[in-house]
């Protein structure tokens, strides 16, 4: 299987006053496209931060993280911006959706930034609200919809600009189990139709369910 | 992004919170309404006024004085006398005629040698007559008939509308056209008509009669003369005034003087030799010469008023004429440019007050902007996560206040319409009052209506960089987690 993501000596560091704090040291790895991965470890060890490079949110600051052979760690924000657009789709624990807008229109939201025509927007949001099971709630806000439901939303958005990897950080977190279950089994056929899926989680009967489980601790990779 | 997503957006945006952007947009409309009405007000004024001048062509005109302190105001009061004067004669008239960018000189004189105009029974005081070159220098404004014009001789005049309606042909000036009307001389008047000779003997005749009286005190029956109104001119920047051709106005002007001649005194003698009474006779000499003195070409013209080619050079044919002859010339431009000048300080006054509403309203719109990034931190951390580049968000914002800015000035613009609209009924009023030609003087000139909105959508602008930086700025992160 090809590199998806491959990340090479990632270093991330913050200043907090004094103090100099390595979130991310010397980190090396790759992921291959289309491979469920669970990113674990306890809070503050750097899993988000290491979520956050691969998603283009951050840049690391020293190190190189390449995409499809892409190196990002040295773009400029346009260039990131367009990859994440069109190559990440991103699930939040507590999903994000705009409260004033309809399903419909938090799914066409990335759409908007991919200059995507209104009807075609319009067309492939319906399609993939329909795809997470959500058809019927188009015209549906957020605050009409249940927690599950907000989440799928926030899966359909995620899917709209058809990305090669779907980063989810905690999806399952603001859910009951059972709702949690039913995000997770979304998503696994997702990555059954080839997405490369990558969890960020520290609830391990998730982190069982991932082809590969990268554990981090300290900004440095322990499992992986 | 598509432009019209931008569009889309920010409309959202700004409905999402209606009270917040309403109270915005309000002060910006505050500023704009009174940027508008000020402005159109000042530059129609101005305006106007200037097309008054530029009219009659006055912007080309040089007026010509033997003052040399002569302001273009003062060209119409006359010129009095000055002994140490250059005297405006026709031979500087003709130099002056002859300079570079002079198209035309009009002499000016006035006649005061009169008292009264009658008209059948009634009789009006007469407060200038007023003479100068029929040569379409100096414009006058009919109301009925026609104008002086150069071929027209003695008896001929027109008189302005203030007489006309003191006649009783309020509105029927045409039915005075035409009329016979009576100029009553002063009781000293020798100019044309007068029998110089005739009046001579009668002063004789008065002393035999009146003996030891001063001659002084003698009147002579007064000199009317009489003459045909041909036009009635428009009074209103005049007043009473009586126009006559200027030949007829130098032969007002002339002076008369009885000279006696050898052949008188010889008569006289021989009158007494015929009546025996050698050493004790008392016939005086009756003089049969007239000298006759153009007291107007002696005395010079009261004024020239020197029309050039392009009112760009009236100044300098002014200075050319101050310089080379030693005589007072000034151009309405230059004064009239002064007078003026005060609407530009006004307008920079009254627009600044405007100006001052209009930053308190971009402070407002920077506050809304701030405020509104603030809500919407976690929105611009999901835009940015699902693709948004900075420079779309900082587009966003800033189009946002944009349109703020721009709604303002839009607003702000009907109101300030709605002003002129009742604003100008009433200027009517006051005009046509006064007898002043024009109507509707207040307008929203293009270039102050796109201006205008220029202006707000500007600043909205403006102040909308500094939020949307901030909004452009935010770290995506920080941003998705923001509480």
């Amino acid at each position: 299987m090809a590199a998806a993501i491959e990340l090479k000596n990632v270093t991330k560091t913050y200043r907090l006053g004094d103090e100099v704090l390595n979130a991310l040291d010397e980190v090396n790895c790759t992921i291959n496209s289309g491979e469920f991965v669970a990113i674990t470890g306890p809070s503050g060890s750097g899993k988000s931060t290491l979520a956050n490079i691969i998603g283009g949110l951050d840049k690391p600051t020293s190190g190189s993280v390449a995409i499809d052979g892409t190196d990002l760690s040295h773009v400029r924000d346009r260039q990131l911006s367009d990859y994440r657009n069109k190559h990440i789709g991103f699930v939040f624990q507590s999903f994000n959706l705009q409260g004033t807008q309809t399903a419909l229109e938090n799914v066409m939201l990335p759409l908007v930034f991919s200059r995507m025509k209104p009807k075609a927007r319009k067309a492939r949001a319906q399609e993939c609200l329909e795809a997470v099971g959500l058809g019927d709630r188009l015209k549906h806000k957020p605050s009409q919809l249940s927690g599950g439901q907000r989440q799928r939303v926030a899966i359909a958005r995620a899917l709209a600009v058809q990305p090669g990897i779907i980063l989810a950080d905690e999806p399952t977190g603001n859910l009951d189990s059972a709702r949690g279950e039913e995000i997770m089994k979304l998503l696994k056929d997702l990555n059954k139709q080839g997405i490369t899926l990558i969890i960020i989680t520290h609830d391990m009967s998730i982190a069982r369910q991932a082809g590969r489980v990268i554990q981090i601790k300290d900004g440095k990779l322990v499992r992986g | 992004m598509r432009p019209g997503d931008y569009v889309a957006i920010a409309f959202r945006n700004i409905r999402r919170q209606k009270l917040r952007s309403a109270l915005t947009v309000f002060a910006v409309v505050i500023g704009a309404t009174s940027v508008t009405i000020m402005l159109a007000a000042v530059f129609s004024l101005k305006g106007f006024m200037t097309k008054q001048f530029e009219a009659n062509g006055t912007f080309q005109q040089v007026a010509v004085s033997p003052q040399t302190d002569i302001t273009w105001d003062d060209h119409n009061n006359g010129s009095g006398n000055c002994q140490t004067c250059v005297h405006l004669t026709d031979d500087l008239a003709t130099k002056i005629g002859a300079l570079q960018h002079v198209v035309g000189v009009a002499r000016q004189t006035q006649v005061g040698q009169f008292q009264a105009l009658q008209y059948g029974t009634q009789k009006l005081r007469t407060q200038q007559i007023v003479a100068y070159d029929a040569n379409g220098v100096i414009k006058d404004t009919l109301l009925a008939g026609r104008d002086i014009q150069a071929g027209d001789g003695d008896g001929v005049l027109t008189i302005s509308s203030d007489y006309a309606d003191k006649l009783g042909f309020k509105h029927n000036y045409s039915a005075l056209v035409g009329k016979q009307v009576q100029l009553i001389a002063q009781g000293w008047y020798s100019g044309v008509g007068v029998d110089a000779i005739q009046q001579f003997k009668a002063q004789m005749a008065w002393s035999s009669t009146h003996p030891g009286e001063d001659g002084r005190d003698y009147q002579p029956a007064p000199v009317t003369l009489s003459g045909k109104i041909v036009g009635i001119t428009d009074a209103t920047d005049q007043g009473y005034v009586i126009r006559v051709p200027l030949g007829w106005a130098r032969g007002m002007q002339e002076s008369q003087m009885v000279q006696v001649t050898q052949a008188d005194q010889d008569a006289a003698q021989a009158k007494c030799r015929n009546q025996h009474t050698p050493g004790n006779c008392n016939s005086q000499p009756v003089p049969s010469q007239v000298v006759v003195t153009d007291e107007l070409a002696k005395q010079g013209y009261s004024s020239f008023i020197v029309k050039t080619d392009e009112a760009s050079n009236a100044a300098g044919v002014a200075k050319t004429i101050r310089n080379t002859y030693k005589v007072g010339a000034a151009d309405a431009q230059t004064q009239i440019k002064q007078q003026l000048g005060i609407f530009n300080i006004l307008g920079a006054v009254l627009g600044g007050i405007g100006g001052i509403a209009l930053v308190v309203a971009a402070v407002g719109v920077v506050n809304t902007m701030i405020m509104s990034i603030l809500e919407r931190t976690r929105e611009i951390g999901v835009m940015r996560a699902v693709g948004a580049r900075r420079g779309t968000v900082s587009a966003l914002f800033t189009f946002e206040a944009a349109l703020l800015g721009f709604f303002g000035g839009v607003i702000g613009l009907l109101i300030g319409y709605g002003a002129v609209l009742i604003a100008n009924p009433i200027i009517n009023k006051q005009l046509s009052g006064n007898n002043i030609s024009g109507s509707n003087i207040i307008t929203l000139p293009i270039w102050l209506i796109l201006g205008v909105v220029a202006l707000t959508t500007g600043i909205g602008i403006l102040a909308g960089l500094y939020p949307a930086r901030r909004a452009a700025h935010l770290d995506p992160v920080e941003a998705l987690h923001y509480e």
